[in-house]
């Protein structure tokens, strides 16, 4: 038995992506399609072919796992429409890493 | 996701406001277009900034649209107008609001201004104008043409569209398509009940309107102006139809201009 506690996990790309990976495979289901590969360069919209009313959905679910911290509204308000037509899986899963480290340490 | 029963019909509404835990100064309400249109169009564009400007941000899906329920009837302009009074009624939102709408949203904001010109507070009609009979005309050769080419002969329609719009516009195309097919909203918007000139001069809120400079929609400015008391128009060159998704920093500011000379907006 340990006698401390273990210090919070931090979060790494794999643990997020897994996560990201089940909160996409829910909005997928919707449509009788949750059994779909999810890797760092799948594309939401060629490969998964989500509509971005999806999306929103996305954000909701991602507010319930990690709170406010994570915004994904802020997030693609910041980009352009093109950039968010060509956005990954993994430069999401980045940027939940980076907010969640960020908020951590502050 | 929030469902909120509106009148019998369960509309999907997403609603931001400030996060550092100031009340509002006011609530805007978001009204997007047809058939491809979704609040998504809002939530990932203006509603950020709305809401950092300390403003209650409403956004919902129409009947039929996004995630909200889809009735096979019930289409018409006044019952997207009912909804609306019905949505706000439930929000228990009852101060002047200032009314955003995109496209039809905007037709549909602005039918709600009329019947209602002590509740709304400003008006902002993005690419949009108010429900007349050559509005009902033109909606009526669009949606004519959603239900046969697109709706009918979908293949080839959708493969004309993938190779000249792209895949997205196409996977949009399609979910149109399957909304014009499961409803009557073909036939009903261009039936809808349109407003008199003297209903239309009878909106006197401040009224915005934004236009993309290549679009047709920018000649009705002289006649906004001439039927309006407070109308001011902004032309954005290089944009179209959807103006909004694509300069949303530039259009959100101009409402936020707009907000803030009613509201006190910070």
């Amino acid at each position: 038995m340990n006698p401390t506690p273990p210090a919070p996990a931090q979060p790494t790309a794999d643990t997020v992506l897994a996560e990201v990976g089940d909160m996409l495979r829910t909005v997928l289901a919707e449509y009788g399609d949750d059994d779909v590969a999810i890797g760092m360069s799948t594309t939401f919209n060629r490969d998964l072919e989500l509509e971005s009313i999806d999306l929103v959905t996305l954000a909701g679910l991602l507010e319930e796992r990690y709170g406010q911290r994570v915004n994904l509204a802020e997030f693609l308000a910041g980009m352009d429409f093109d950039e968010i037509v060509d956005l990954t899986v993994g430069r999401l899963v980045e940027h939940v890493v980076w907010s969640l480290k960020t908020t951590q340490a502050g | 996701m929030a469902m909120v029963d509106a009148g019998g019909i369960r509309l999907h509404v997403q609603r931001t406001g400030p996060t550092d835990g100031r009340a509002p100064h006011a609530t805007v309400v978001l009204v997007h277009g047809l058939l491809t249109d979704s609040l998504a169009s809002y939530y990932f564009t203006v509603a950020p900034a709305f809401a950092a400007a300390g403003l209650d941000v409403v956004m919902y899906d129409l009947r039929g649209h996004g995630r909200s329920e889809r009735p096979p009837h019930g289409y018409t302009l006044d019952h997207n107008i009912a909804d609306l009074e019905a949505l706000l009624a439930r929000l228990a939102v009852t101060g002047p609001v200032h009314l955003v709408g995109n496209s039809y949203g905007g037709t549909i904001a602005f039918g709600y201004a009329a019947r209602h010109p002590g509740r709304v507070a400003s008006l902002t009609l993005i690419e949009s104008e108010p429900a007349t009979a050559a509005w009902a005309a033109k909606l009526g050769r669009i949606l004519r043409r959603v239900t046969t080419e697109l709706a009918h002969n979908e293949r080839d329609a959708l493969a004309w569209i993938t190779a000249h719009r792209g895949h997205n516009t196409a996977r949009l195309a399609r979910g149109a398509a399957r909304l014009a097919r499961e409803t009557t909203l073909g036939r009903d918007i261009p039936a809808s009940r349109v407003l008199t000139e003297a209903q239309i001069r009878a909106v006197r809120c401040p009224v915005l309107g934004v236009y993309g400079g290549d679009s047709d929609l920018a000649d009705l400015v002289p006649e906004q102006r001439r039927l309006l008391t407070d109308f001011r128009a902004v032309v954005l060159p290089g944009h179209e139809h959807s103006v909004l998704v694509e300069a949303p920093g530039t259009v959100g500011g101009h409402i936020l201009d707009l907000v803030g000379a009613g509201a006190g907006v910070r």
